[in-house]
């Protein structure tokens, strides 16, 4: 099971926009994360769970469920460690590096799952407590993958939205106070024919893509040879894509020192607020959302200004799920379309 | 630890920070409301303000920060301990309350590894005694379940939390500054929650290009290097700090003369808010405003600024809180939009609130010699089939328009009955016994469902402590058994299905009903989106009944499809109900325990039969058969106009099917307002 290679990201087929929003959020984690609206079968999961390939490293101590920052997030450590033993670890852990994960939360999961909850045979047992991590403490530092992010009971949706909104996660439940930070990439897919997302849900993705199935017969052929050459020979179908995945790791790496580095002109700042203001979004969030998405375009492209081109990119990203302003309103598909409405109506 | 966004660094938002400051001089203002878009820097203002406050002196252990000073109200423990109290400083607290929080957690529960120990029941503390004297600030509050909300307005009123439950009798002070922040979008706060937030603001971006820039850069700026961003604007912080310890320095000794007073009165006289918490709010967010100035009087520049923010939630027009807005409002609607606002400003009480539906635009009546028969003949058996025909083969004819969306409004609670059976889910609809770890505790059941009730446990287990202690050799001072194990049984609200049920025919066409129509029905969805339920679509005109829409949790769906659909041609009103049976009964089959509401918005009058009988017979006899499945709760909503000649058939129909019958205006949520203050005029 643990030997399957997974379909590499390289690999798959067309797909450019989908593809680009999830390289950017791994070059920048404070995109906060993409939703991806489109038909059953076009790569979805597969890209996403194709990521882990070319995700970076970071470090953490070993068998910690939280999976702190053993630099940054030393404080939280010893703070979890003594709520939990009850005294401060005196002697620290290893440190060890492991690739940033993709963890996945099933449609289905229940939320004391998600949050984490009270062992209970063991505080009947022991008459101590004992907290059993959710995914959320697996997620810190990671990618959280919601396929059918719209099919979600509600309340793992508040749950989400409170942990995404904070980067922490609080259990207040069951005689359990108890919190540890989580910060996490929200990945989501959907198929709109389900039903829509709640619009506060909607607002926490930094970037949304709408895909479709390929139309050109030359790319469906493509799909299908690849995928069979894939299912006859995963091991060796892996090989061949090995060193176009490396360059793309490399690529992201060296995006991700580049982007502190990245300047913005002035005038594209007001770019940036004037199309947000045109096309009517709530909030601020989609303003902040552009200029990073702007930036990290210009550090994927290696380059260390942002150009206007970066701009109308990322508006396509950062905008069409934002326009959107009452609960019973339609998704804005085209950015463009809506943008010349509005200039024209003036 | 990463630093907050400080508050100085916030562009804009003027209103909200003073609002904040208010709050933090004068905990007598009583909360704050921050009602507004996504993305508007809300939760970070609050956390900001937080960083702000000057440490306060509590008593040296005490979970509940009890004060040291003697006449303040205490804890059980610091009471007891009482005079002999170590003071400590501690940074004034801000508790977060999540949104799944549960009630023992809120007020304080049994602490179940020290209660296991040492056999007696140990009160862990709640929320409420961490946020005492502090910050209790809840995100989206209009999602909060009910039964939270009615534990904090209790400790809110009364400064004190008590908790009686699960074999725990404990009461501690509980007195904190309750912020909380929401999206009108998704619903409505409760109107005594809303009065307890002393005072109110809406919150929106900014539309100026500069301050949007300015923003984006500070932002880009934190995220990068939060410390030092956080450096940049520290003296700023300590000066606002300064401030606030000034102004809480100041603010007994600020007097507001009578005159003054006088004018508080007169301004909430006016504005026709209910009760007096608004007067004494607006003194008392007068006199913070002054000590913050550095003033010793009230002026009246003082009050008027003030006032905007103690009135905003509490004004009314005999009219509850404002209904969340249209989805889409047309032209017509707009205009009259802004007039009721006008009104609501001018307090013009005799106006009635709302805007009778028939008396706004609405697309002329169609004329076709179709419906007018439909109207004139209630049942005009003597129909040929070869007219049908014709209209089956004219799919774009004339007969058929598409009528907007008449003007929405806030819709009356309708909800399932209440039964024992458990179920999954989520919503605000209907009560019902819930198999997740969610709701209120109502009691316990031998039944092991994962949900451990340790109350009910030890109460089981105590009969036979001396017999097992004789026998058990374990550590801890209750002995537990299997058979022991009791489980919680919890209750909270969920979403139900909702089948619409719309008469498309021509009938409903007549001067701009389907218009009015369209509008009970968008409110009916908006509604039930806010209440997460499942909605589904059937329409029936001309020969048959389709559904548009199978059973879905996109209530966005149904809202487009009502914007497009066409009405136009005869009523098989007797197809409509066979298929909402079959659709209902299809429902049912794959979730036993649903408890589906199905709707119909119809005038009753119907042509077209599906056998041999009358239409209209053939319609009751089908409802009367429809009544017969104990699970499905009917509602008809009749569309028929009031007039000289009505034929009441819808009413006939639910009568025949058991079902609540309701005029489109009785469906509103203020209807019993208005049918009282007919009666008075």
């Amino acid at each position: 099971m643990k030997n399957r290679p997974i379909y590499p990201f390289t690999a798959i087929v067309g797909q450019e926009k989908m593809k680009l929003a999830l390289m950017l959020n791994v070059v920048n984690p404070g995109l906060s994360g993409v939703l991806i609206r489109g038909e059953k079968g076009t790569a979805k999961s597969t890209a996403v769970r194709a990521l882990a390939d070319i995700l970076p490293e970071i470090s953490v101590f070993a068998d910690d469920p939280y999976q702190l920052d053993p630099v940054e997030e030393l404080e939280s450590y010893h703070a979890i460690c003594k709520l939990i033993a009850g005294t401060r670890r005196e002697i620290l852990p290893e440190v060890v590096t492991r690739k940033v994960r993709v963890v996945e939360l099933p449609v289905g999961a229940t939320e004391d799952r998600v949050v984490g909850t009270l062992d209970l045979e063991h505080a009947l047992k022991a008459g101590e407590k004992r907290i059993e991590p959710g995914i959320l403490a697996q997620a810190h530092r990671n990618i959280l993958y919601v396929d059918e992010v719209n099919l979600l009971d509600d309340h793992v949706v508040d749950v989400l939205l409170d942990s995404a909104a904070m980067g922490v996660n609080t259990i207040e439940r069951e005689g359990v106070s108890f919190s540890h930070p989580a910060r996490f990439t929200l990945v989501g897919t959907m198929n709109p024919e389900e039903g829509e997302l709640r619009p506060q849900l909607l607002d926490r993705f930094g970037l949304c893509v709408n895909i479709e199935g390929i139309q050109t017969a030359e790319e469906r052929v493509a799909i299908m040879e690849r995928r069979a050459a894939f299912d006859l020979d995963p091991e060796g179908f892996a090989q061949r894509w090995r060193e176009e995945s490396r360059a793309l790791a490399d690529q992201l790496l060296t995006a991700r020192s580049l982007y502190p580095k990245v300047e913005i002109q002035r005038e594209l700042l007001f770019e940036i607020a004037t199309t947000c203001l045109e096309v009517g979004v709530d909030g601020h969030r989609g303003d902040i959302i552009m200029l990073k998405t702007a930036k990290t375009l210009a550090a994927l492209d290696g380059r260390d200004t942002v150009t206007s081109t970066d701009i109308s990119t990322s508006a396509e990203l950062v905008l069409p799920h934002r326009v959107r302003r009452q609960p019973l309103m339609e998704i804005a598909d085209n950015v463009q379309a809506l943008r010349e409405r509005a200039l024209s109506g003036k | 630890m990463k630093p907050v966004y400080p508050l100085a660094a916030i562009v804009g938002q003027d209103t909200f920070k003073q609002a904040l400051l208010l709050a933090a001089v004068n905990p007598g203002v009583g909360g704050l409301l921050v009602r507004g878009e996504k993305g508007t820097a809300k939760s970070t203002m609050v956390r900001a303000l937080a960083g702000l406050l000057p440490p306060m002196e509590v008593v040296e252990g005490c979970v509940n920060n009890c004060s040291p000073e003697a006449d303040e109200a205490r804890c059980p423990e610091c009471s007891r301990r009482y005079p002999q109290l170590q003071t400590t400083t501690r940074a004034v607290p801000l508790v977060d309350l999540p949104l799944n929080a549960t009630e023992d957690r809120v007020s304080g529960g049994i602490d179940f590894p020290r209660t296991l120990r040492e056999g007696r029941v140990m009160v862990s503390p709640g929320l409420l005694a961490r946020a005492h004297r502090g910050l209790l600030y809840i995100d989206e509050v209009n999602l909060l379940d009910d039964h939270i909300v009615d534990l904090i307005l209790d400790a809110a009123a009364s400064g004190e939390n008590r908790i009686e439950r699960e074999g725990i009798s404990y009461r501690h002070p509980s007195r904190c500054i309750l912020v909380g922040t929401m999206n009108p979008e998704e619903g409505e706060l409760r109107p005594q929650l809303l009065d307890r937030f002393g005072l109110c603001l809406e919150v929106a971006g900014s539309d100026d290009p500069e301050s949007r820039v300015e923003l984006m850069v500070r932002r880009e700026d934190f995220d990068q290097d939060p410390c030092r961003f956080a450096a940049q604007f520290q003296a700023e912080g300590e000066r606002l700090a300064e401030q606030i310890i000034q102004g809480r320095k100041r603010l007994p000794r600020v007097r507001i003369s009578k005159a003054l007073r006088g004018f508080i009165g007169e301004l909430c006289r006016e504005k026709n808010v209910a009760g007096h918490r608004a007067d004494l709010v607006m003194e008392q967010a007068a006199r913070a405003l002054a000590a913050l100035a550095g003033k010793n009087e009230v002026s009246v520049e003082h009050i008027t600024q003030v006032a905007p923010l103690v009135l905003l939630h509490r004004m009314r027009d005999a009219e509850p809180p404002p209904p969340p807005p249209p989805p889409e409002p047309p032209q017509a609607e707009d205009e009259n939009d802004s007039e009721q606002e006008e009104q609501e400003e001018h307090q013009e009480e005799q106006q009635q609130p709302e805007e009778n539906p028939e008396s706004m635009e609405a697309p002329p009546p169609q004329q076709s010699g179709e419906e007018e028969q439909a109207q004139e003949s209630p049942q005009p058996e003597e129909q040929s089939q070869e007219e049908k025909g014709d209209e089956g083969t004219s799919p774009t004819g004339r007969d058929e328009q598409v009528f907007e969306i008449g003007t929405t409004f806030r819709v009356k609670s309708l909800t399932a009955a209440k039964d024992r059976v458990v179920r999954r889910g989520s919503g605000r609809r209907s009560r019902s016994r819930i198999s997740q770890k969610q709701g209120r505790y109502v009691k316990s059941t031998l039944q092991d469902t994962g949900d451990f009730a340790l109350d009910a446990t030890l109460r089981a287990a105590a009969p036979y402590q001396q017999q097992r202690k004789r026998a058990g050799d374990q550590q801890l001072a209750v002995q537990l058994r299997p058979q022991d194990i009791r489980s919680k049984v919890r209750e909270k609200r969920i979403g139900n299905f909702l089948l619409f049920v719309v008469d498309a025919s021509g009938s409903m066409g007549a001067r701009g009903r389907m218009a009015a129509s369209k509008g009970a029905v968008m409110s009916l969805l908006l509604d039930a989106y806010q209440k997460r339920d499942k909605v589904s679509m059937i329409t029936f005109r001309r020969n048959e009944a389709t559904v548009n829409l199978p059973p879905t949790t996109s209530v966005d769906m149904a809202g487009r499809l009502l914007s497009e659909m066409p009405v136009g041609g005869r009523t098989p009103l007797s197809a409509g109900l066979a298929k909402s049976h079959e659709q209902v009964r299809n429902y049912l089959i794959k979730n036993p325990t649903a408890q589906p509401i199905v709707l119909f918005i119809t005038d009753g009058k119907c042509n077209v039969a599906l056998g041999e009988r009358k239409p209209v017979e053939e319609s009751l006899h089908l409802a009367q058969a429809l009544s017969r499945d104990q699970r499905i709760r009917s509602i008809v909503v009749d569309t028929e106009e009031a007039g000289l000649v009505t034929f009441g058939l819808a009413q006939r129909l639910a009568g025949a099917m058991e079902a609540q019958y309701f005029k489109i205006d009785d469906l509103k949520a203020e209807a019993l307002v208005n049918i009282v203050r007919g009666q008075q005029q």
